[in-house]
């Protein structure tokens, strides 16, 4: 146990002493985990609403404590020990591993990549190499964005110099879009198409899936739990699979939990609600498989990023996915 | 070199200190980089060519948002220090351009100057103005009242008396204002970078943590920053002690 570790427990102790007597009313039986999510409260995340408030991690054995986070100090919290699990994308846990990070990719959340090149109706190419040219608005050389806008570049045979890149690093470059600033945006298709959609009355897209694919999103977990507890790492990937399972075939289910957990909802429920139907296509993919990690997508996507420079082939696919046998 | 001295063993000291949390708080590398390690990953960036030019961006935005922004403060602040009228119609609005996050209005900015180097400057000018127009007020009223009547009755004309006795005895508040600015305008660049930009250090913080996870090379950019912030104010004090008198 490190120093801190002993200094963390010592706290925990002496609150304990100063908390009221008294019988113990926590559940003891309950294994206390908690989930590091990105970004902040949202729709998206509402599998894990579900399975908090509907019991499911209560029937596997869990307590969980959700808690949001930038998604940098995510991989690195969970890799720490600090927290048990949490949501990230695949092709940064790939670099994450690369650089060090003792994480792995436990379950997949998403079969389809949420993130797409937007543009107004017409405006987004079916074919990548007529990207050429283009102007293109994205967070920033970093995140799942960029992978996806460099896979898509690299699948029509162009680089980042043969477009004119814009960044929006606080993420509002759907408003470079809708200004004008910019012809296309890279951009989540369950979220940032919609606002698209919504300000110029209709949008067009090309999808990663289509000519590129990548591993999507998914739950991430610290190597040193994965060894030493396979059982509540496995207890874990299927309650939110059975939780997101039961999203998918009862929205309802899903919203009323996120509205729950989720204030802004209350600001535009209907946007929230069509958020989370698209978001729940691309859970699902061609066909929702329980968090089940696609071996040939991962390859795919190994090579693509170690092609483009992202990773550097030091560290092995199977040393980045790592699912507890059932 | 009695100076040189101190600030070697303080930086040793600082060194030692963080060293220690390391070893103590049994930080791994990607929580916590050692020194030695952040320095190993500076010279690998400082050969490969990646650290300058991120550095060069940097640069250029911090100084010519400081030129513009100080500029700008020195001469509002001396209108705002010789007139209550334009005091009265113009500080409501001097602070509450302060009082507003730049942070949250940057993406804005950006966007209105059309992105680019205008844009950044005109962030980091931003934020580098109003301490310097405050203080340039404060200094300008600052002036002996005996005499300035003394200039008065010797028939001094306005920009007379602002030349000879307003300015110089308001160099020294002015200065204190321009050391504060001039390492505000550090933090203007980065936040400027941070709304929209392709290179500059304030990039480079994004891609090493949240696009490389590389700490050693995000804590290389944050002393890099520390250093033009350290550098800069030495210059103004050096300009300084010989403007002022002493």
């Amino acid at each position: 146990m490190s120093v801190r570790h002993l200094a963390i427990a010592s706290f925990v102790v002496m609150l304990s002493a100063c908390s009221p007597g008294g019988p113990d009313q926590s559940t003891p039986e309950l294994r206390q985990v908690t989930l590091l999510l990105g970004y902040q409260p949202d729709v998206q995340f509402a599998p894990f609403y579900v399975a908090q408030r509907e019991g499911f991690y209560a029937d596997a054995g869990l307590e969980v404590t959700i808690e949001h986070r930038q998604a940098p100090d995510v991989q690195r919290l969970v890799a720490d020990g600090q927290a048990e699990f949490g949501v990230a994308d695949a092709t940064d846990v790939m670099i994450a591993r690369t650089a060090g990070i003792p994480i792995q990719y436990i379950s997949t959340l998403y079969r389809s990549f949420p993130v797409a090149l937007i543009g107004a109706e017409g405006a987004a190419p079916s074919d990548p190499s007529e990207l050429a040219g283009r102007s293109i608005g994205t967070p920033g050389r970093f995140g799942s964005s960029w992978h996806a806008l460099l896979a898509l570049l690299d699948a029509g045979g162009l680089s980042e110099d043969d477009v004119q890149i814009r960044e929006y690093p606080q993420f509002n470059q759907v408003d470079g879009l809708t200004n004008g600033d910019v012809e296309l945006i890279t951009g989540f298709r369950n979220n940032d198409a919609l606002r698209v959609a919504d300000r110029l009355g209709g949008m067009s897209l090309l999808t990663v899936d289509d000519v590129a694919p990548l591993p999507g999103p998914g739950v991430i977990s610290g190597d040193e739990l994965i060894t030493s507890d396979p059982a509540l790492v496995r207890a874990f990937i299927d309650a939110t699979a059975e939780a997101q399972a039961a999203v998918i075939g009862d929205p309802d289910l899903g919203f009323a939990a996120a509205e729950a957990n989720v204030p802004a909802i209350a600001e535009n429920p209907e946007v929230a609600r069509a958020v989370l139907e698209a978001t729940a296509e691309l859970w699902g993919g061609d066909a929702f498989a329980g968090g089940a990690i696609d071996q040939e997508l991962w390859q795919s996507g190994y090579d693509t990023m170690r092609r483009l420079g992202l990773i550097d082939g030091s560290v092995a696919l199977d040393e980045m996915i790592g699912t507890p046998a059932p | 070199m009695k100076r040189l001295a101190t600030a070697a063993l303080s930086l040793a000291v600082f060194l030692l200190i963080w060293k220690a949390a390391v070893v103590i708080g049994g930080y791994p590398d990607y929580i916590l980089p050692a020194p030695e390690a952040v320095l190993e990953r500076g010279l690998r960036a400082i050969a490969s060519g990646v650290l300058w030019e991120h550095t060069a961006a940097t640069l250029a935005e911090v100084v010519l948002g400081f030129v513009v922004g100080a500029s700008v403060a020195v001469a509002v602040g001396t209108a705002l220090g010789k007139s209550v009228f334009i005091e009265r119609a113009l500080s409501p609005y001097i602070v509450a351009a302060q009082a507003v996050p730049i942070l949250a209005l940057a993406p804005l900015l950006d966007i209105w100057f059309g992105g680019g180097l205008l844009a950044r400057v005109a962030i980091c000018a931003l934020i580098v103005f109003f301490p310097i127009a405050i203080a340039t007020m404060v200094g300008i009223r600052s002036a002996d009242p005996l005499l300035a009547e003394m200039l008065r009755s010797l028939g001094a004309t306005t920009a007379q008396r602002t030349r000879l006795l307003e300015i110089p005895s308001a160099l020294p508040v002015i200065f204190g204002g321009l050391r504060v600015g001039v390492t505000l305008a550090v933090i203007g660049a980065v936040v400027a970078e941070w709304a929209g930009a392709r290179t500059g250090l304030g990039v480079l913080v994004l891609i090493a943590n949240q696009g490389l996870f590389d700490t050693a090379l995000m804590f290389v950019a944050l002393a890099t920053l520390a250093t033009i912030g350290l550098v800069f104010y030495g210059l103004v004090v050096f300009v300084e002690r010989r403007v002022v008198p002493q």
